[in-house]
């Protein structure tokens, strides 16, 4: 489904944020991608989501090449993800109905068809009774809440998540975790980065663990984190 | 193909909608953006709609136009049958008469209050003459034709009637040089007012082109609504401009016609004809568009991806 060779990212004027990072990820998969703040998560979803193109090296999605695709075809590649920004990206001048409406627009959808799913995505994260509610309005779960089911609004066959428990307190995080389960148990390809140890609260899944844009042992799961988030978990 | 066009179909309604229910949030300021708009596309629009009756009085006023030619009066036995005969051979004559100045001098010892003078007058002072009627009537050709029937043989001299309807004719000449000229200038001065329009909303709604870059929405997804913005505005100012320019015009006529009267001519300006009023809304809607399109394209160059 996504596929990294040997995926070098240079940012004009800067160091590499992502050196030699070669993975695949397959469908109905759940992948966390760890590590440090500036190791290059966010630069990994990015080229994940087709927002950045790799340096060097080779990025496939869906078997196409990224590197390759005309600068127009990009947004039609986008639009196969369900994003989940670090900082929401919520828009204020509108409703949450409205939010969650944007991508079906951006996709053509509209009308009662757009009615239906936005009140279906909605009713997933369980904020059908605040339709009508401005985001300002509502808590930092919910907003966190708002912008998933604006990513999956537009039923995407992959979800890539940005810290999306960063702010949270552990009830909430919770919750998002639970909802991030739910869409992988029906066959959605979840990615999430995280710093926290509460992202690897499922031990079964892989984990892409970034030390300085270096990917470490993909098996990590199984080596170090079966006791790390229980010891994390003990001292909090 | 049907669905293709069925999306193309949606995506268009959807901005047209986004715009109209943008412009009603916002009333007052489409109201005013409009009207100042309007406000500048009236100026050259009442200026063209004067010209225009002008010209069509000027152009009237051309059928009456003729040259009249005068004899030397010591011209040789034979100089009239030699005009003649030039006369006859010149393509650019529509047609002449010829008046001897015996039949000339008749004509005014007939009206009855020149008697007295002219029995005075001991030899005749009038020239024999020739009026010719030009075949064109434009003000190159009679020049010409002026210049050529002087240098004929005892040909003293040449007058075109109606002098003044040259200098008519250069003056609508230079007052339409000025209207198109205005008419330039304004037309940047609204490209500017409409792309500044634009790129403040553009500026306003940054978080939101941001974001649908972010999520798959093609170029032409977000620069739909604001060119649709651009040309509305255009349109509808384009009407306000219309609107200035009959209610002015009416105005203008009440005026104009006690003037007409005094020189006992029923003379009035034209309103705009269904040519000119469409011109002019089709103007105002490309410029709005052109200067969204600019705006644009500008904004969105320096936004990421």
């Amino acid at each position: 489904m996504i596929t990294f060779d040997n995926v070098t990212k240079r940012y004009p004027g800067s160091h590499e944020a992502l050196t030699s990072v070669s993975f695949a990820i397959e469908q109905g998969e759940m992948v966390y991608v760890t590590g440090h703040s500036g190791a290059g998560k966010s630069t990994l979803l990015k080229l994940m989501a087709a927002i950045e193109r790799p340096t060097s090296g080779t990025v496939l999605i869906n078997n196409q090449n990224v590197s390759k695709l005309k600068e127009a075809t990009l947004p039609y590649v986008r639009r196969k993800f369900g994003l989940v920004f670090q900082d929401h990206k919520l828009l204020y001048d509108r409703n949450c109905y409205h939010n969650v409406a944007l991508p079906l627009a951006i996709n053509g959808i509209t009308g009662i068809e757009a009615g239906k799913r936005i009140r279906a995505a909605l009713d997933k994260v369980s904020l059908l009774g605040k339709e009508k509610a401005m985001p300002i309005t509502l808590s930092g779960g919910e907003q966190q809440r708002l912008a998933i089911a604006r990513a999956v609004v537009s039923r995407p066959s992959i979800l890539i998540a940005d810290e999306p428990t960063g702010n949270l307190d552990r009830n909430y995080a919770e919750d998002i975790m639970a909802l991030f389960t739910a869409f992988q148990q029906v066959g959605v390809t979840v990615i999430i980065a995280t710093h926290d140890a509460l992202g690897n609260a499922n031990y079964q899944n892989k984990v892409l663990h970034l030390n300085q844009g270096r990917l470490r042992s993909l098996d990590q799961a199984k080596l170090t984190n079966v006791e790390a988030p229980a010891n994390l978990e003990a001292k909090t | 193909m049907n669905a293709w066009c069925h999306i193309w179909f949606s995506q268009h309604t959807q901005a047209l909608n986004l715009v109209l229910r943008r412009f009603k949030s916002n009333q007052w300021n489409t109201l005013l953006i409009c009207l100042a708009i309007g406000v500048t596309l009236a100026l050259p629009s009442i200026l063209y709609a004067v010209l225009d009756s002008v010209n069509g009085l000027a152009n009237n006023v051309k059928t009456e136009s003729k040259m009249s030619v005068f004899l030397a009066t010591n011209h040789s036995e034979d100089a009239v049958g030699n005009i003649k005969a030039a006369l006859e051979k010149n393509a650019a004559i529509k047609n002449f008469t010829f008046v001897s100045k015996q039949d000339a001098l008749a004509k005014l010892q007939a009206a009855e209050a020149n008697n007295e003078i002219f029995n005075s007058l001991e030899n005749n002072p009038l020239p024999d003459a020739f009026f010719v009627e030009p075949n064109k009537l434009d003000v190159d050709s009679i020049a010409s034709l002026q210049k050529e029937l002087r240098q004929l043989e005892g040909v003293e001299e040449v007058v075109v009637d109606g002098a003044w309807l040259k200098r008519l004719n250069y003056l609508v000449l230079l007052g339409k040089q000025a209207m198109l000229i205005i008419a330039s200038l304004l037309g940047f001065a609204l490209v500017a007012v409409i792309g500044n329009t634009i790129r403040m909303q553009i500026l306003t709604q940054q978080a939101e082109i941001d974001l649908s870059r972010l999520i798959g929405a093609t170029k032409s997804f977000i620069r739909r609504p604001f060119l649709y913005a651009g040309a509305l505005y255009g349109l509808f100012g384009g009407l306000f401009a219309l609107v200035i320019t009959f209610a002015v015009i009416f105005l203008f006529n009440r005026t104009i016609a006690s003037i007409a009267a005094e020189y006992e001519s029923q003379f009035l300006l034209n309103h705009l004809n269904m040519t000119s009023i469409t011109l002019i809304c089709l103007i105002a809607l490309f410029l709005g568009l052109a200067s969204a399109y600019l705006a644009v394209s500008k904004s969105l160059l320096h936004s990421t991806k």
